[in-house]
């Protein structure tokens, strides 16, 4: 039986859409855990793949990328090079053996904020049964 | 295409064609591996007077340096440059060629059917002599010599991609019969002419070589297998990067890492003293130097599907680290979700700098 | 002309009336954009997704909606009327009536507490009467403003005098019973009249059981089921017992294309909102089987075949030719159709849900607009245009665009807004502007070197935050972090005199940065930005902490942990904070002259609005004379003669004094960019010239597809239908009797190699049928086609022909019309036409004394080289490719370089004009500015670090980072660049960074997250 924690999932929302999405949930109240920890940057292909290392290294539970669905990028192909960026981090994850659970990236629009709070609300789920980031708790990073 | 039949040794033959190219004023200098008289070692060299080639062994198990990264700065300096390269030195120039690092233009490269290579540590005092009897009959029976780098052990792509020449050495030329120069390219007839040898149609067939690639393939699985011993999780990643020291000598010899100044050794990611005081804050101690495991995890992700795998990295690794056997297993990893073979075609573009519209559908 | 006003009034505010809003605005002109409703938006917003790319449509028009409200030369007139336009062109008085909205729009903060409050639930027009909203309401979520009005016929007070609740709870006092209707008055240079379209009500349409049966919706419901945002949260389920629905027919042409009803014109965009729908139905729902019964697909716009392909064979959607005779509700809410194929078949199927594709009709209300404001509407209602002057009303200086004058999809809707505004340019006064003029005039506080000093304000928003967060907490927890000289918390953040303590702060504490913990910085942002550049500060010295929409309002129930939430996103923002700069929107020079490459009709027509409006421009045409395809067409539906518009045109665009025409030349090379153009060209005696420029409109033209099908060339007989054109224009017919006379469509449209519709040829060969049936009225016309695709009005000419005799056989690809010679030696021989009839179900033989093929129109192959100069992309049939297929249909990718014309796409004259003027008007939004401003968030280089790789180009969809090829290292144009930070994700060796968004800063934003392990560390 895991630990109850509460798990932070620092979260890369492009401005246009999931950031927009992330928005409309809060405005239809749709209730989703406090471990979403959004932080907005213009396009989900801004998302550096070491940002994603670093903040797993950091302790992150997990790190969410929330980009606009494909062939929907504010910046027209931004999302594809997201998209490619994103299976080399997992596909580095998974080689090493470490948990790609903990990285996600999902597509939601500016329209689907019962989308983010769901993928919020799973996403966390999921989290819970993984437990804390063992980087967490070591110095050795 | 024709071919050149080699009556003497590959290294020998080579050796004449270099010749043959300087004296003919077909090139302005070769690249190529030497002996070193002084020290009984070897080490890559740029000849431009044919007299200087006389201690040149173009075909040797040794690499000093990837001779792919060297030919990056000299390759588009206007002059004719003959280059004998590892199959993996070719690849890794291919991928820089893609960088904008480098250029085919003014080049003929002259590579071979490689055996692998040994590690540095066995590169003095006549080692290497010593070595190379067995050496060369292990691998004409198609077996993996030992004591060779471990990633060249799990090497399939010792056949030449790309280059203008090829020499078999392996497979068909046991020491009786003669080995030969494939000619792939227009370019390599061109420069070929007029130097001697019996020329034959002989196409290169590289089905002599499949029981090498078995035994290579066989090598592999056990390399990959070994480096994920310890199983998942985050202790497997603390045993296999935990005694690095930072000295990032594994991304100064990495032919990939044309950088210059590696993203990891600049400023960007240098601790201030808030942050030292944020992070012990919150846990206690920071190991010194810092983010060893991030620059590791981060170059996986900057270059592993471009790794050829030729093993400089382990080779200089003070501490031991199976660098080369983590990224060649990554790497095979993150160039297979594209289709991706590094250094197979200069015209296949870098996963990174393309996208289809149409793929990863189970991302998102 | 005197007196002339500098101001234009846009009357309906969706995407039509947002977009002519907007290029306005831009060229300098102020707006008064009137709407009915509470939004602008119009029926966008309401749609889930849109065709072709399945494009989500509020991620698309967001964007452009706030762009819109925030824009200062745009004023909003919402719940407004426009009723009297007075004076002359260029001079109008409109009168306006601006009805109450009883809540003072400056005091409301849009917290929602009346909404929540008020006792009254009414069907929610938004949603379609899906769902309830309040009588004091938003009229959808994401409102444009986003302030409450109140309902006036469902209010208890303002109808019964009782309740007053909303004013209650009201936390600013905003509420205002006592408000009334106000009448304006406009003074402006011209009107653009864009008020849409509704769609068509089945009600009381019997067959189709709408309104009886609980499972027949309409498409527009349906569209609100499938949305995520809408009432069911994107699971469509039946009305009648909430299951998913897993056998769906969608009925099309309901209240189109029928006579029995006065619609006799086809809707244009239904067939392909079906296809959508099933798609999206389908994605959602794998399990779920679609079919549509049609009468004729009409896929006829960019890349529409392809998905109408994709829906049939990838996805699996039955497409059934037949007629549905009736609909029958089956116990358990199921549904029976009755339906008949083309060969007299009966069929009964029966679907869990039946969706009509409803067509689009006249607003209601057209007729008394029309007579208020003096213009003519046509038949149908909608308002009366003419083939070369699509965009005119009757009345002078009063324009339309949108659906108002016909059916439009969205991005014709987006291009005849845009041409509209060309027309509307005429009658003002307009002078080059200078963006960059003004913002001097605030002097800007240098904090370059200087200690952090950041000042932090921590929002209630009412109770909107504070209800669930702890704020005092926040700002408490806010004044101990590093750098924090000051923090507070405020009421609303977002209010006047909260405004001014901001600056009042700023002034005290001498504060160089400053961060806001309230809303989004979506609608926010701006203000403060505003705010702490009035105090001094450059705009970019701010961070914004969303701690309402996205951390209060979503932990409702979890007051501590929204608390500590907030605690990290007010830290995260303080580290962001810490390590911003101030950044500079760089001037960049814009040339005003423009280069227009092609001289057809639609070149020509680009030409003349950019040249009407003040500027020169080049127009360069390969050939020697100008006119194009235009020289081979003789007729219009309306009578209008297309030669004489021609030569009317050329000897317009010959004589004009800002157009210098040069024929003969071919262009060898286009360098720079927006503003900054360099084309150098060989004129008709091989003598090359350079001309510089601000802008480039493509209007390379098509060619007429060459086809060795049917016969055509080894016959005498086989003519194109721009041949047969010419032929009835000069009446030269082949010699002997003129009898039967046979017409193919889609010779090389519509198959392999050309997978898209040309667009125009139904049209065509329908109005060369009724021209030729003018000329030999006793001739026999059949026609082989495989859809008739005459969409619009253009349908009426259809059954027209029809009800004059003509004969119609279709065919399919599998099975095309097979002819002959029936003296296989003789060039002149009779032709005999053997097609398959699918009524008859047997071959039918025609002996044709004439066979008039309807060839595809091709992109010419010259597109290529163009396009590499220009590096803009086409697709994948060679035609242009343009940024966004729905919003930005005239525009690159690439700024400063526009589109139109068959250059684009096919498309017919009258959309030619409207798009070429659309190219002239986009690229007036440049032209009209002395300089623009750069983004102050693009990327910079560290030359010092980059080895030149090129992985940034390859990635940079705007073409605004290059290797210099000297240099070796890559160099960012201000002008292109977006920001997006594609690139600076890509630089492996660290050498960009985004401004404003820095490695840097991103980094100690999530660096500060405070994780702490639950148990020891190790």
């Amino acid at each position: 039986m895991k630990k109850e924690f509460t798990p932070r999932i620092t979260s890369f929302l492009c401005k246009w859409c999931t950031y927009t999405g992330a928005d409309l949930a809060g405005t239809a109240r749709l209730q989703y855990p406090t471990s979403i920890i959004p932080i907005q940057v213009m396009c989900s292909s801004r998302v550096d793949p070491v940002f994603l290392i670093k903040a797993f290294l950091s302790g992150s539970d997990g790190v969410l990328i929330g980009g606009c669905h494909p062939g929907d990028c504010h910046y027209e192909t931004g999302n594809y090079h997201a998209r490619r960026r994103f299976a080399i981090v997992k596909s580095v994850f998974e080689s090493l053996g470490l948990e790609s659970q903990r990285l996600k990236l999902s597509w939601i629009s500016a329209s689907e904020g019962p989308k983010f709070a769901r993928v919020a609300n799973e996403y966390t789920e999921e989290i819970m049964e993984l437990g804390e980031n063992p980087t967490r708790k070591n110095i050795f990073l | 295409m024709s071919s050149i039949v080699i009556d003497t040794s590959a290294s020998r033959k080579v050796k004449e064609l270099l010749r043959f190219l300087l004296d003919s004023g077909k090139i302005d200098a070769a690249v190529t591996m030497r002996k070193i008289p002084e020290n009984n070692s070897y080490d890559l060299t740029l000849i431009t007077d044919a007299p200087d080639l006389d201690e040149a062994v173009p075909v040797i198990p040794v690499m000093t340096v990837n001779a792919g990264q060297v030919l990056s700065s000299i390759s588009t300096s206007g002059k004719k440059i003959a280059a004998v390269l590892k199959p993996c030195e070719l690849r890794a120039f291919v991928e820089l060629v893609k960088r904008e690092q480098g250029s085919f233009e003014n080049l003929l490269t002259i590579s071979y059917t490689c055996g692998g290579v040994f590690p540095l540590e066995l590169v003095k005092e006549g080692q290497i002599e010593e070595l190379l009897p067995k050496y060369d009959k292990t691998i004409s029976k198609g077996e993996v010599p030992i004591n060779t780098r471990d990633t060249c052990r799990a090497c399939e792509h010792f056949i030449p991609m790309n280059a203008d020449i090829t020499v078999s050495v392996s497979g068909e030329c046991e020491s009786g019969k003669g080995c030969v120069m494939y000619l792939n390219t227009e370019k390599a007839e061109e420069f070929t002419e007029g130097f001697g040898g019996e020329r034959s149609e002989q196409k290169f067939d590289p089905s002599l070589f499949q029981k090498t690639l078995d035994a290579r393939l066989a090598e592999k699985g056990k390399l990959f297998a070994s480096i994920t011993k310890d199983g998942p999780g985050l202790d497997g990643l603390l045993d296999l990067f935990g005694k690095c020291v930072g000295c990032h000598g594994c991304n100064s010899v990495c032919p990939i890492c044309y950088c210059l100044l590696c993203d990891f050794e600049s400023a960007n990611f240098d601790y201030n003293l808030p942050y030292f005081e944020e992070y012990l804050s919150r846990r206690g101690a920071l190991r010194l130097p810092p983010d060893t495991i991030f620059f590791h995890m981060g170059r996986l992700t900057h270059m592993s599907f471009s790794c050829v795998g030729c093993g400089m990295c382990s080779d200089v690794c003070p501490v031991g680290i199976p660098v080369a056997a983590v990224f060649k297993k990554t790497g095979e990893k993150t160039a297979a979700l594209f289709d991706y073979v590094p250094g197979r075609d200069v015209e296949e573009s870098i996963p990174v700098m393309v996208y289809k519209e149409e793929e990863l559908s189970d991302i998102g | 002309m005197k007196n002339k006003k500098n101001s234009v009034l846009v009357l309906g505010a969706g995407i039509a009336g947002i977009q002519a809003s907007l290029d306005l605005a831009e060229m300098g002109v102020e707006v008064h954009l009137v709407e009915d409703t509470p939004t602008i938006g119009g029926r966008m917003p309401q749609l889930d997704k849109t065709f072709p790319t399945n494009d989500c449509s509020m991620c698309i028009l967001a964007p452009k909606m706030s762009e819109c409200v925030r824009h200062p030369l745009i004023t909003l007139h919402i719940m407004s009327s426009l009723k009297d336009i007075s004076g002359t062109p260029g001079n109008f008085i409109c009168s306006v009536i601006e009805r109450a909205k009883y809540v003072d729009p400056v005091k409301c903060v849009s917290c929602g507490l009346c909404e929540e409050k008020c006792p009254v639930k009414i069907e929610d027009e938004f949603d379609v009467g899906l769902r309830k909203t309040k009588a004091i309401s938003r009229y959808f979520l994401q409102s444009i403003p986003s302030e409450y009005t109140i309902n006036k016929d469902h209010c208890l007070y303002l109808t019964k005098g009782v309740c007053k609740l909303c004013s209650k709870v009201c936390p600013t006092g905003a509420i205002n019973y006592e408000d009334t209707d106000k009448e304006i008055e406009l003074n402006v240079g011209a009107v653009i009249l864009a008020t849409g379209i509704d769609p068509f009500d089945p009600i009381g349409f019997g067959q189709f059981g709408y309104h009886r049966y609980k499972n027949v919706v309409t498409s527009l419901e349906f569209e609100r089921m499938l949305s995520a945002s809408g009432p069911f949260g994107g699971h469509v389920e039946r009305a009648s017992d909430g299951l998913p629905p897993k056998r769906l027919a969608f009925i099309q042409c309901v209240g189109s294309r029928d006579i029995s009803i006065d619609r006799n014109y086809c809707s244009s965009a239904c067939c392909m909102f079906a296809i959508k729908q099933s798609i999206i139905a389908k994605e959602h729902n794998k399990e779920l089987e679609a079919t549509i019964f049609y009468m004729d697909i009409r896929a006829f716009g960019k890349d529409f075949d392809k998905y109408y392909d994709k829906a049939e064979n990838w996805y699996g959607v039955q497409f059934k030719r037949s007629k549905i005779s009736e609909i029958k509700e089956l116990p358990d809410g199921s549904l029976d159709l009755k339906y008949t194929y083309e060969n007299g078949d009966i069929q009964y199927e029966t679907f869990d849900m039946v969706v009509l594709s409803i067509g689009l009709q006249p607003r209601a209300g057209s007729r008394g607009l029309s007579e208020d404001l003096d213009i003519r509407l046509n038949r149908f209602e909608f308002c009366r245009t003419d083939t070369f002057h699509p965009l005119e009303t009757s009345r002078e200086g009063v324009f339309v665009c949108g659906a108002m004058s016909g059916p439009k999809d969205i991005p014709e809707s987006v291009i005849s807004a845009s041409g509209a505004v060309a027309n509307a340019v005429k009658y003002l006064e307009l002078e080059r502007y200078d963006p960059s003029v003004g913002s001097e005039d605030i002097k800007e506080k240098d904090v370059t070197g200087d200690r952090p000093r950041i000042g932090v304000f921590v929002c209630h928003c009412g109770i909107n935050i504070a209800g669930v967060v702890d704020v005092k907490d926040v700002a408490e927890f806010a004044s101990h972090l590093e750098n924090v000289e000051h923090s507070e918390d405020v009421m609303y953040a977002c209010s006047t005199d909260c405004l001014e303590t901001i600056k009042q702060r700023i002034e005290e504490h001498d504060l160089n940065r400053v961060v806001v913990a309230a809303c989004t910085p979506r609608t926010h942002e701006p203000l403060f930005r505003d705010t702490i550049s009035e105090a001094g500060l450059n705009p970019y010295l701010f961070e914004m902490a969303n701690i309402r929409d996205q951390c209060s309002w979503a932990h409702m129930n979890e007051p501590e942990m929204a608390t500590g939430k907030s605690r990290d996103l007010v830290e995260m923002g303080v580290s962001k904070a810490r390590g911003l700069v101030p950044l500079l929107r760089l001037p960049i020079n814009i040339d005003p002259e423009a280069l227009v490459i092609g001289g057809g009709l639609s070149g020509m027509t680009s030409a003349l609005a950019i040249g009407d409006a003040g500027h020169d421009v080049y127009l360069i045409e390969r050939e020697d004379v100008l006119g194009g395809n235009m020289r081979d067409i003789f007729f219009n539906f309306d009578g209008t003669d297309p030669q004489q518009f021609l030569a009317e045109t050329i000897e317009k665009v010959e004589n004009h004094d800002r157009i210098r025409v040069l024929p003969g030349s071919t262009i060898e090379e286009i360098t720079g960019f927006v503003g900054n153009f360099r084309t150098a060209f060989k004129d008709s005696t091989g003598k090359r010239e350079e001309l510089t420029h601000g802008a480039v409109i493509v209007a390379t033209g098509g060619n007429e597809h060459e086809t060795e099908e049917y016969l055509y060339g080894s016959s005498s007989r086989v003519v194109t239908q721009k041949e047969f054109e010419r032929m009835l224009h000069e009446e030269e017919f082949p010699p002997g009797k003129l009898k039967e006379v046979v017409m193919v469509q889609c010779v090389g449209s519509r198959e392999e190699g050309r997978m898209y519709c040309s667009r125009v040829c139904c049209s065509k060969a329908v109005k060369n049928a009724l021209e030729l049936r003018k000329r030999k009225s006793r001739v026999n016309i059949y026609f082989a086609y495989r859809d008739i695709r005459t969409y619009g009005f253009a349908e009426e000419y259809y059954s027209e022909l029809r009800d004059r005799g003509a004969l119609f056989f279709r065919y399919t690809l599998e099975n095309k019309p097979e002819v002959e010679k029936i003296r296989p030696d003789d060039p002149d021989s009779r032709i005999r036409v053997t097609v398959f009839d699918p009524v008859l179900e047997k071959d039918v033989v025609i002996d044709a004394d004439l066979l008039v093929l309807a060839t595809a129109i091709d992109a010419p192959e010259e597109n290529l080289e163009l396009a590499k100069m220009l590096k803009v992309p086409l697709n994948s049939d060679g035609l242009f490719l343009e940024a966004h297929v729905k919003l930005r249909p005239v525009d690159f990718a690439t700024e400063g370089i526009f589109v139109c014309g068959l250059a684009h796409g096919p498309k017919d004259m009258s959309e030619s004009i409207a798009q070429a003027k659309a190219a002239g008007s986009r690229a007036l939004t440049f032209l009209k500015k002395k300089s623009i401003l750069a983004e102050g968030t693009i990327c910079e280089v560290r030359t010092d670090r980059c080895s030149g790789c090129g992985y940034c180009e390859e990635v940079c969809a705007y073409t605004a980072i290059e290797v210099d090829p000297e240099e070796g290292v890559a160099v960012v144009n201000d002008a292109l660049c977006k920001g997006c930070g594609a690139c600076v994700s890509t630089c492996r060796c660290g050498a960009l960074d985004l401004r404003g968004f820095t490695n840097g800063q991103l980094f100690s934003v999530f660096d500060s997250l405070e994780i702490e392990a639950s148990e020891g560390i190790r």
